[in-house]
């Protein structure tokens, strides 16, 4: 648990110093509630998608297939309220479309024993395409006003709402996976699998649930897109996939499973946003400089998680 | 022979074998088309630098994990390459001069990725997936890389053909250019050094079983690196292919390429653990999922449904290879216990 707790400790830090260093050299730009109203409605989408690959990563496997799965529900969910149709339904369309889709890859990688990258390398071409042919290939708009005022309101005349969802969300998560069984036993099949059959654990139902977990997380930022930008499309945000592992590992979630806390992936979440939202503010600096920056960052803070864990082992055994 | 078919039989070779050839006889049976010469000349085209691509994840998942950053290896290099080539005033000196500079470019960036996964001991599939990114935002934006126009020695390269067909029904004509040529000779070099030298078996055994490979006397870290820079040098081969085909640099077409080379390898009976991997399979598996991409309008089925084909396909393919290696597993406890 205390190693958790340093790597948090050690994002708080990285992010504090980023404030510092956007506020000094870009005080009027950086410290605005414009700016920071965009930077929160930004990243909830991505980040309820990263937290959905964290959990994947944490139970041992990958979900690739998120931004595919929040394009499907975004879709699906756009086509039922286009022209009138009925907004709770067309969520609750979105919602259940979301948790299929996560069971199907719960499934696939579970009972069948397909590699997790491959299933939802598989699964993301499968619900791409079925998006391609819901939407028939084009975007799909005309989404009521009822549900695009959604993402205009803001809680307390400050708040994003898409923000106060994805902050539910994270609560929620948060509890799942540190106070409830379920939790527990996705870490305990991350680490070591046979271990927690031999525990009695229903591995298969387990993973299962994570999938679903992240299924409905996806759906959820596939709703928050479409009422952002008003309309959905098969092929939109596909750099987020990269991204949201990307997150995932900066929060400190172990890639081969069993690691990793759900506050440090929001951290992680918050630091990218800034860090994206800062280098827009240089017109000079091209937006493919960011690719360069999280290439480094993630490669960087892999190396020091290693340098410092090794630090650590050494003294723990100079201990003993 | 009866020994060789019940060989075949368990390979996973022989499963993708035969989907090819029902798929053929159907898209036949449906269009006629799909024998037909410039259809046959059209696939071995668009199968050239997706199976370069193969040999790349072949041999990083047989070693060590996959790779992801081949494609962004790929275009980086051939920019360099190009570049290099125009700044030199390079443009008269024949077309391999172009190729070496970019394999040079090439195994640098794959020495980085070695480097970190070797040293480190990180997870492939992230390493390369942060590199990648790294060497997109070098390209894209250092570089800021536009679309160019081949030095003369390329575009001479890229309009000599190896063959040109007309059909002469359809009267839809098309040629074999010859970069065909480099990737069978790659194949052939990639064939002799896997299963002829002591070398190409280490990579085979360091992806088996690590422990027993170094006690074989095997280097794993000195393989594993080799094989990352061997990677990226085929990458920048299959990158500057790609320029030499579609007569121009074009920068932002190679990202998002490696996903389909993966599946297709996986199709081919590549495993995802290590260790079994065929070359045989990666030609197999690229050109099923070419076959796919290519020929689904043969059948009249409408392109938006592609997508919705190829992810079956690597699902159900992946799931048959899964559920048989789960069941040599039990098999091989079986017989553990009734030998005990």
């Amino acid at each position: 648990m205390k190693k958790m707790d340093s790597n948090i400790k050690r994002l708080l830090i990285i992010l504090v110093a980023f404030i510092i260093i956007a506020c000094v050299t870009k005080p009027t730009a950086f410290i605005k509630i414009g700016n920071f109203q965009t930077m929160a409605k930004q990243l909830s989408e991505y980040g309820l998608m990263s937290i959905g690959v964290g959990i994947c990563m944490i139970s041992g496997g990958i979900d690739l297939s998120t931004v595919y799965i929040a394009n499907l529900c975004g879709i699906l969910a756009g086509i039922t309220m286009q022209d009138g149709g009925n907004v709770p339904l067309a969520i609750l369309v979105g919602l259940v479309v979301g948790i299929i889709c996560g069971s199907f890859n719960g499934f696939l990688v579970s009972y069948l024993r397909i590699p997790a990258m491959l299933a939802t390398l598989g699964t993301y071409q499968l619900f791409m395409g079925i998006a391609i042919l819901a939407s028939k290939g084009s975007t799909v708009s005309g989404i009521p006003e009822a549900y695009t005022s959604f993402a205009t309101t803001a809680l307390l005349g400050y708040i994003p709402l898409s923000f106060v969802v994805f902050l539910l969300l994270i609560l929620a998560v948060t509890f799942i996976m540190s106070r409830t069984k379920f939790g527990t036993r996705v870490y305990l099949v991350g680490t070591n699998e046979r271990a927690a059959r031999f525990a009695g654990i229903h591995c298969n139902a387990v993973l299962v649930r994570t999938y679903m977990l992240s299924g409905l997380l996806s759906a959820v930022a596939g709703l928050l897109s479409l009422a952002r930008i008003n309309s959905a499309k098969a092929d939109f945000g596909s750099s987020y996939t990269m991204q949201s592992i990307l997150i995932a590992v900066l929060g400190g979630v172990n890639p081969n499973g069993g690691f990793g806390t759900i506050p440090g992936i929001a951290i992680a979440v918050v630091i990218l946003q800034m860090m994206s939202s800062y280098l827009n503010m240089f017109p000079g600096i091209s937006n493919y400089y960011r690719d360069l920056i999280w290439g480094i960052a993630l490669i960087g803070v892999l190396i020091i998680n290693f340098a410092l864990d090794k630090r650590r082992t050494q003294r723990l055994s100079k201990i003993s | 022979m009866n020994k060789f078919f019940k060989k075949a039989v368990k390979q996973t070779e022989f499963y993708v074998f035969l989907i090819i050839i029902v798929l053929s006889l159907v898209i036949q049976a449906r269009s006629g088309l799909f024998f037909a010469n410039n259809n046959i000349v059209d696939l071995l085209r668009s199968m050239i630098v997706p199976s370069i691509y193969a040999i790349c994840a072949l041999l990083a998942f047989v070693s060590t994990g996959p790779d992801v950053s081949f494609p962004m290896i790929a275009a980086l290099s051939s920019y360099l390459a190009l570049t290099v080539t125009n700044r030199l005033g390079l443009g008269g000196a024949p077309w391999i001069i172009t190729f070496i500079i970019g394999i040079l470019f090439g195994c640098l960036m794959g020495a980085l990725n070695g480097v970190i996964i070797v040293r480190y001991k990180f997870p492939s599939l992230i390493v390369t997936l942060g590199t990648s990114s790294i060497f997109s935002g070098i390209l894209l934006g250092a570089f800021e890389a536009e679309r160019m126009d081949l030095p003369q020695n390329l575009a001479a390269f890229g309009k000599a053909s190896l063959l040109t067909v007309k059909n002469a029904k359809t009267g839809l004509g098309s040629t074999l250019p010859m970069t065909f040529l480099i990737m069978i000779v790659l194949y052939i070099i990639a064939y002799l050094v896997l299963n002829k030298t002591i070398m190409g078996r280490g990579v085979y055994a360091v992806g088996g079983d690590e422990v027993s490979a170094e006690r074989a006397g095997f280097n794993v870290k000195g393989i594993r690196f080799g094989i990352f820079v061997v990677n990226g040098g085929v990458a920048a081969v299959a990158g500057l292919c790609y320029a030499v085909m579609s007569m121009r640099y074009l920068p932002t077409e190679y990202a998002g390429g490696e996903m389909i080379v993966i599946a297709a390898i996986i199709l081919g009976g590549t495993r995802m653990t290590g260790g079994i991997g065929t070359l045989k399979g990666c030609l197999l598996g690229t050109l099923l999922l070419t076959m796919v991409s290519n020929s689904l309008i043969l059948l009249g089925i409408s392109v938006y449904w592609q997508r919705v084909f190829i992810g079956a396909i690597i699902i159900i393919g992946t799931a048959i290879s899964a559920i048989q290696s789960h069941a040599g597993v039990k098999v091989k406890t079986r017989l553990k216990k009734e030998a005990a």
